[in-house]
């Protein structure tokens, strides 16, 4: 890839100047502004700087993309995938509902998330609506961010937006998470001109990111995506 | 000059300052959002008063060193709720109360030697060697015929200390026994 990703704190393996891809996410946007109404992908992931028992350098990530729809549409996409997996329903909230005492400052934000809150999700759940600062390529309406995640066994499942596709936008969040990458001493995440492009021509559109080996994990009842990996 | 452990120097026994108190890391683990920072969890346990925090610490966040000594020492007696300890070459004894022996009271044999660690000239508690070997003093004999795999007795060995055996160990024998995580038996010992 030409750049590894938009968000500030991915890490990607450099290779020869050009990265190996976090996630499908840049190539099926392009194959999205195509015409292609429905896609998807599943394969190898590669992040630098994660480990531990829920993370690897490579993991294998599902994403599809659907055009005429917004995360609403996504999230029956994923209901009915779950139902087929026997995975009950997931009950649906909001971040709000989850945290509505959010800290202001974006890094205690987190620490609150991960600390008060994602433990708690032990049942199938639907997280909606995320603060407009944690948009990521996902569309804002207000405050909120059209943006869903999927929690079970306390575990992030699943990323879904509303894609995001004003290609001024795109490029205005891309550079702010560059001047917060430089200024923690890190090199920038070059802007990959294609998929600014690609944002800009296709439709309205759904997608979603989902982590095969932590879905494999949960449903065989294991604690590591080490055990469900052939080579961890 | 105080050190530091960043959140990737993390691991279960260090030893770090927080709010001004020793603590003994038990439980690490590295989080990260998909789109966030990456966060480490961990649970520290008071090396004084034995309670467990729970803290949460951002990448690039760090913990102070605790400056915990490590002394050398042989163990000598017990008297009620205390147990002394000989440094072998100062000759000096250190009485180590029963709250910070951490359940290693059970595998004392007679001059053993054992880690007393030390913070601010208190001792705060006692390490065991990983092996130790020690006779049975106490078992039910195994039963005759009795060839199921993984079968297994409890055995007393030491000052208490209870292990899993298999059937065919008796008392009297000694075994070696590893004493982390509860401790372990790993073999007969043959003179």
């Amino acid at each position: 890839m030409a750049s590894p990703a938009l968000e500030e704190h991915l890490e990607a393996f450099a290779v020869g100047g050009r990265f190996l891809h976090t996630s499908p996410e840049f190539a099926l946007k392009r194959v999205l502004a195509m015409g292609l109404p429905r896609i998807f992908s599943i394969g190898p992931c590669y992040r630098d700087e994660e480990w531990g028992p829920l993370h690897g350098a490579e993991f294998t990530m599902l994403e599809w993309y659907r055009l005429g729809c917004g995360y609403e549409g996504i999230a029956d996409d994923l209901v009915r995938l779950l139902a087929k997996l026997g995975v009950p329903t997931p009950r649906r909230t909001t971040v709000e509902e989850l945290l509505p005492a959010r800290p202001e400052d974006p890094v205690e934000a987190q620490r609150a998330w991960v600390n008060d809150v994602e433990p708690k999700l032990i049942e199938p759940t639907l997280v909606f609506d995320y603060p407009a600062d944690e948009a990521a390529f996902s569309e804002v309406r207000g405050p909120i961010a059209e943006r869903f995640e999927l929690y079970w066994q306390g575990v992030e499942l699943a990323n879904a937006f509303t894609e995001l596709r004003d290609p001024k936008e795109l490029r205005a969040r891309w550079e702010k998470n560059n001047r917060a990458r430089a200024s923690a001493g890190r090199p920038p995440h070059p802007i990959d001109e294609r998929l600014v492009d690609a944002v800009a021509r296709h439709g309205r559109a759904g997608g979603i990111a989902l982590g095969v080996d932590r879905l494999v994990m949960l449903l065989l009842d294991h604690s590591s995506i080490d055990q469900v990996r052939v080579c961890g | 000059m105080a050190s530091y452990y960043q959140t990737s120097d993390f691991r279960n026994g260090i030893k770090v300052v927080v709010d001004g108190n020793p603590y003994v890391m038990t439980y690490f683990q590295f989080v990260k959002p998909g789109k966030g920072t990456a966060f480490t969890r961990t649970k520290l346990k008071n090396l004084i008063s034995g309670a467990v925090i729970e803290r949460t610490y951002r990448t690039g966040e760090s913990l102070e060193r605790a400056d915990c000594e490590e002394r050398t020492m042989q163990f000598q007696y017990q008297d009620g709720d205390m147990y002394y300890f000989m440094d072998m070459e100062s000759f000096e004894t250190i009485g180590v109360a029963q709250e910070f022996m951490g359940g290693a009271e059970k595998y004392l044999l007679d001059a053993i030697e054992v880690q007393v660690m030390v913070y601010n000239e208190r001792p705060v508690g006692v390490e065991l060697p990983n092996f130790i070997e020690a006779e049975i003093t106490h078992c039910e004999p195994g039963v005759k015929g009795n060839t199921a795999q993984g079968a297994t007795k409890p055995a007393t060995i030491c000052q208490g200390a209870v292990v899993q055996v298999p059937l065919f160990v008796e008392e009297g024998e000694v075994i070696r026994v590893d004493t982390r995580e509860g401790g372990r038996y790993m073999s007969r010992v043959r003179d």
